[in-house]
């Protein structure tokens, strides 16, 4: 007990949580009761004190709040409620008896009879408009408990809940309180009788309508506009009695309102419509459309449009709700309202009509009758307009709206549940598009019109399918089109391709076959070569599936054999090239698609293409060495055939497939290609190592052998000797890019995918190889440049698996900083290490780890930005700086985003690095750390004048040679204003709108394109 | 804006963003030919300001009588209407007023103007004239779309700037979607 006495003592004088917890964890340890602790607090409770009393009564209310309600008996609850009931009336005590009765009300021991109690002194003692803004919460939430759990007692109060209840609410403004006002109110219009008071009610709920609360930065209970839009439109649209009083708010508010007023006027209506009623809407359609029409018609913005259209929509929906009528039948509203639309599109060119269209649409998702209605009057309405010959000028916008129209149908709910079909106007419609593909300038709506018609389902039937393809087919070679029409073109046939391929076997298939040249076409014959571009543009989207793409591989197959056969008859073989190589890239980037959808098929075209392929391009080098069999971009696209093909293999048939590969390459074996009919040439040995006119075919290769998995074993006998020779192969003998990288590509992919079975590599053979060729000062430079940049390669492949070593080995490459001849490659080196690359990718069976760059970049970034800025020497210093540059546009800038303060200045040097593809990368670096969203970026404002002026130089085609660059520097410049503050940039903008002029006279229009934009902006 | 001059105009379906489609070339390189620094960095390379690029800066203004609308879509311009000369520095435009007696014209006419002025290199000298039996009063509104000092003071007047400023947004915001790459 006397603890109890000093536990609140020192609360009256402290008002520290603690004692309250202390309390609680005795009364619910059973130590002391309530009445102990109301024993305790007597002399507070009824002290002559104000400050006393208030204090005595909250202490009881905090404890209540912290207690669970088991601690209470019912008798315990009673005599609570009892008690703060009686200090309502008192204004120091009222706070703290309110938070008091909050909590109490909620307690499963609270009874009705206790609910009548405190909703009846609330009603006479509380005057709302006395009080602040927390009591005021207290209210209403104690009321919001009340109305929930004793719903059935308060309507015994009958009118005198209510009317007290109107003058509480009445002028609340504080958006938590109306929150749960506005669910009150909710309550009350539904479950009340509220009929005497239909217009008070509507007064406390619509006088808030619409809301303009903008929250406040700071807000602590973090209420949204839209929480109490949504609640407030739950009052609004609770009872049907609004009806009048209410349309006629909405059509004031529509008629004199701010866009976002009409926005949310339209949304309330099209929620509180059908609340309302057919009989309020009929009375009000004729004002309601007036307003609407207006939205529709004179829009002020899509937003606004669209929300209109809604809004009609629920006007027709409820109006025409259940009623099941004949056509012939539809009255009213919808009749008039769809004979004006149709009045507007007599003119079907102007602009109007679009909206007449758009509201015709919106009328298809209303009711069946509506929508049946609307059909039978629109489409011969259209149909006839379009046989009209004196609307033929306008005919491209008659089939454009009728295509809105079907395309709206198809989506329509009631098309899905099989009403409002346009089945009896069927014939006429396909007609007018038939009729319309062959116009160019009504082909494209017409295509969308015939692709909405045929997703509607059971609507059009197989035999007018294959109508539908062959009058497609006879505008497919058209090549007057625009991309987007023949991208519908195509998007229609490839979704007929999926479900009914017959069609397209049978009838587009041949015909294009047909159209593709058995010989390349001339270089100075533009026409020709675009045509069979297309043609090859459609085969590749047709034929996906599997029974099109096998006869995509026979016809495009035999098309390359021809070719590659009369290669050798002409001088000019560039063309033939050219040729096949579209040829081949249509057959890799369906496969892409085909591999992407796990079509099964796939695994078979190695015999059926990819082996073929092998023995097409080394029978055809074999005999015409640096023919078309060794163009390098021929080999690339052949090499992503093999690629896709070889990648679904299974493991055992890959490791087949490739050791027969490497004995092919290395050792003249030629048993892995030698199927099928046609012998390989006689007496030619194949040596791609050893023949250097050969040696471009080591690029297919790499395509087989990247696609191994992990599981295949190595497939050498001397594994370790083999990858070194191969990277001095790379070093001594390669005459390109594309052997080179080829062979260092499988090494990389080797070492990754099997770095355990070659420790002796990485240990002995790799050391052995940077001594002899990359350190070796005695090697020329070029040599040692491609060395540098084999051995970079190995390090990629245990970089991406994780591996620790990657790091010490990148320390190698710091060696070199001081070495004159290749410091500069060494530093951007580290880059090109840490930058991806699509060999080592988890689709090639590369093993990677997740993070590892992070952490390799980590590793090497401190030391970096510390010598850039340290070192004395400046060649190291600019070398490192060089390297850092190369580092940061190829991470993530999670990696870098801390250190920026310190990177700025760094960066800012790094553009005046002299290659212009780390300069690009530098000004990528900083476009993407410039955080677009604030106004007010301290960093970027500090080196604002620094990097307007560097931007600039590298900006003008006089100074910087590479598009890419001055590219980037615009967009640098164009994103600034946006980023730093006016004043800052303020003394800049004169020179930047005069230097920017400049640039608008750039030779290229990529530039121009960007520097009109930049300028602009500022 | 007070009287509407023509509430319901005709209306274009536009070419699509796309624009005019590249001439082809002998190969079919896809990606290869727009990376960065790929075969078409060449600063030998020049594709000069040609009519469809002038077009392309005009064609998403906005018509100050219907501002959802782009004078594209109001026919209002169209590519052959403008015409550049990089030997003499000349560029023609020639817009077409949706009705003979739209006083919007003059608007429209500045709004190319200013347009013009702000993405053009200055060693172009600018045309503007409507075209010829187009427009009531056609000689006057040439005149007045030539004659540097009405010009000026035309832009001076803040509240016919601001009606400038809106219709030239939509076409100032596109940056990059009409190159022909």
């Amino acid at each position: 007990m006397e603890k109890m006495e000093r536990i609140i003592r020192t609360w009256v004088a402290t008002q520290q949580e603690a004692q309250i917890t202390e309390i609680v964890a005795e009364i619910s340890g059973g130590q002391i009761t309530l009445l102990n602790v109301v024993q305790g607090l007597g002399e507070y409770l009824t002290s002559d004190e104000d400050d006393m009393r208030s204090k005595g009564v909250s202490f009881l209310s905090a404890m209540l709040k912290k207690s669970s309600s088991d601690s209470f008996s019912r008798q315990a609850v009673r005599v609570l409620t009892t008690f703060y009931c009686g200090k309502l009336d008192d204004p120091e005590t009222i706070l703290p008896s309110l938070q008091g009765l909050a909590t109490l009300v909620a307690f499963p021991q609270f009874t009705s009879g206790d609910a009548l109690e405190v909703a009846k002194a609330i009603l006479a003692h509380v005057t709302m408009k006395a009080l602040t803004v927390h009591p005021r919460y207290a209210v209403f939430s104690i009321l919001d408990t009340l109305v929930s759990n004793h719903r059935e007692s308060l309507k015994t109060m009958g009118k005198d809940f209510l009317a007290g209840y109107l003058n509480i609410a009445d002028g609340e403004k504080d958006p938590r309180n109306l929150l749960l006002a506005f669910s009150i109110v909710r309550v009350l219009l539904i479950e009340f009788d509220i009929s005497s008071y239909v217009e008070s009610f509507f007064d406390i709920t619509f006088c808030y309508f619409p809301i303009t609360f903008r929250p406040p930065p700071d807000d602590p209970y973090g209420i949204t506009s839209d929480q109490l839009k949504e609640k407030l439109l739950g009052c609004l649209s609770a009872t049907p009695v609004f009806g009048q009083l209410g349309i006629d708010l909405f059509v004031e508010k529509l008629t004199a309102g701010s866009p976002v007023t009409k926005r949310d006027t339209l949304r309330a209506l099209q929620v509180c419509l059908p609340v309302y009623g057919s009989s309020t809407a009929e009375t009000n359609s004729k004002k309601l459309w007036n307003c609407l029409r207006l939205e529709i018609f004179q829009p002020v913005d899509v937003e606004t449009e669209d929300s209109a259209l809604s809004a009609t929509q629920a006007l027709v929906k409820t109006l025409y709700d259940g009623q099941d009528t004949q056509i012939d039948d539809v009255k009213g509203f919808a009749r008039t309202t769809t004979q004006e639309c149709l009045d507007i599109l007599k003119q079907p060119e102007k602009s109007q009509a679009r909206h007449a269209i758009k509201t015709i649409c919106t009328l298809l998702s209303t009711t069946s009758s509506v929508s049946r209605y609307v059909v039978a009057k629109a489409i011969p309405h259209l149909v006839g307009l379009f046989q009209n010959p004196e609307e033929i000028a306008n005919r491209d916008s008659i089939v454009s709206h009728l295509a809105d129209l079907t395309e709206a149908l198809r989506k329509s709910p009631l098309v899905v549940s099989g009403e409002g079909n346009l089945a009896s106007l069927k014939d006429e419609t396909l007609g007018v598009f038939v009729v319309a593909l062959k116009a160019f300038s009504s082909r494209r709506s017409a295509l969308r019109g015939l692709m909405s018609m045929i997703e509607t389902g059971g609507l059009i039937t197989d035999e007018e399918l294959g109508f539908i393809v062959h009058s497609v087919n006879e505008v497919i070679l058209d090549d007057e089109d625009d991309e987007e029409t023949s991208d519908t073109l195509v998007g229609l046939l490839t979704s007929l391709s999926a479900t009914s391929a017959q069609h397209i076997t049978d009838g587009t298939l041949p015909l294009l076959f047909i159209a593709l040249p058995d010989e390349a076409p001339n270089r100075d014959s533009p026409i020709e070569i675009s045509k069979y571009r297309r043609v090859l543009q459609l085969l590749e989207r047709l034929c996906v599936q599997p029974i099109l793409f096998e006869t995509l591989v026979i016809r495009l197959s035999a098309k390359l054999d021809i070719l590659f056969s009369r290669s050798g008859d002409t001088e000019d073989t560039e063309p033939i090239a050219a040729y096949a190589h579209s040829l081949l890239q249509t057959l890799s980037r369906v496969l892409v698609v085909k591999v992407e959808a796990e079509h099964v098929d796939v695994p078979k075209y190695l015999e059926l293409l990819a082996i073929p392929l092998y023995k097409l391009f080394v029978s055809s080098a074999l005999k015409r060495p640096g023919g078309i069999a060794t163009n390098e971009r021929l080999l690339v696209a052949a090499g992503k055939v093999v690629s896709s093909v070889v990648r679904v293999l299974p493991t055992r048939r890959q490791e087949e497939f490739v050791k027969g590969l490497f004995a092919l390459y290395w050792n003249g074996v030629t048993d892995v290609i030698d199927i099928g009919h046609n012998k390989l040439p006689e007496g030619g040995r194949f040596t791609p190592f050893e023949s250097p006119p050969l040696a471009n075919l080591v690029s297919l290769l790499a395509a087989a052998a990247l696609q191994l998995r992990q599981e295949v074993p190595l497939l050498w006998d001397d594994p370790n000797d083999r990858l070194k020779c191969v990277l001095v192969w790379s070093v001594n003998e390669a005459q390109n890019e594309l052997q080179r990288d080829s062979m260092l590509h499988i090494v990389a992919s080797t070492v990754n995918k099997r770095v355990g079975d070659l420790r002796p590599f990485l240990d002995e053979k790799l050391p052995e190889f940077w001594e002899e060729y990359v350190k070796n000062k005695e090697v020329p430079a070029a040599a040692r440049k491609n060395a540098l940049n084999a051995w970079l390669w190995v390090v990629k492949g245990v970089l991406t698996r994780g591996d620790p070593r990657a790091l010490s080995l990148t320390e190698n490459v710091f060696d070199l900083f001081s070495d004159e001849a290749i410091n500069w490659d060494a530093a951007s080196s580290i880059g090109k290490i840490a930058a991806p690359t699509e060999v080592l990718t988890k689709t090639n069976y590369a093993a990677t780890k997740f993070l590892a760059i992070q952490k390799f970049t980590n590793g090497l970034l401190p030391r970096l930005m510390k010598n850039a800025q340290g070192s004395t020497d400046p060649a190291v210093q600019t070398a490192h700086l060089f390297g850092l540059s190369s580092l940061i546009r190829v991470i993530h800038k999670a990696t870098y985003a801390h250190e920026m303060p310190a990177l700025m200045p760094l960066l800012l040097r790094g553009l005046n690095l002299p290659d212009n593809e780390i300069r690009a990368g530098v000004i990528d670096t900083l476009i993407t750390t410039t955080d677009p969203s604030s106004k007010d970026n301290e960093l970027v404002s500090k080196y604002a004048s620094s990097l307007v002026s560097v931007m600039l130089k590298n900006a003008k085609a006089k100074d910087m040679p590479s598009s890419a660059v001055r590219v980037a520097a615009l967009r640098y410049i164009s994103i600034l204003p946006s980023v730093v503050r006016y004043d800052v940039l303020h003394p800049q903008k004169a020179t930047v709108i005069r230097e920017l002029s400049a640039c608008l006279d750039d030779p290229r229009r990529v530039v121009r394109d960007e520097a009109v934009y930049a300028r602009t902006k500022w | 804006m007070n009287e509407i001059y023509n509430p319901n105009p005709k209306i274009l379906k536009t070419a699509g963003k796309r624009g005019a489609r590249a001439p082809s070339d002998l190969w079919d390189l896809g990606e290869e030919r727009t990376g960065r620094f790929g075969l078409y960095d060449d600063p030998s390379v020049a594709d000069s300001i040609d009519q469809n690029e002038v077009f392309d800066l005009v064609r998403f203004i906005t018509d100050p009588e219907h501002k959802h609308m782009t004078l594209e879509e109001l026919m209002v311009v169209s590519a052959p209407q403008c015409s550049v000369s990089n030997e003499t520095n000349r560029v023609q435009i020639e817009f077409t007023p949706t009705v003979p007696h739209c006083g919007m014209s003059t608007v429209i006419g500045l709004t190319l103007r200013v347009r013009l002025l702000r993405a053009l290199p200055d060693r172009f000298k600018v045309d503007i004239r409507v075209k010829p039996g187009s427009h009531q009063s056609e000689n006057e509104l040439n005149k007045q779309l030539n004659d540097k000092e009405r010009v000026a003071a035309a832009l001076e007047n803040s509240a016919l700037l601001t009606v400038l400023e809106e219709c030239l947004e939509p076409a100032q915001n596109r940056v990059g979607r009409c190159t022909n790459q």
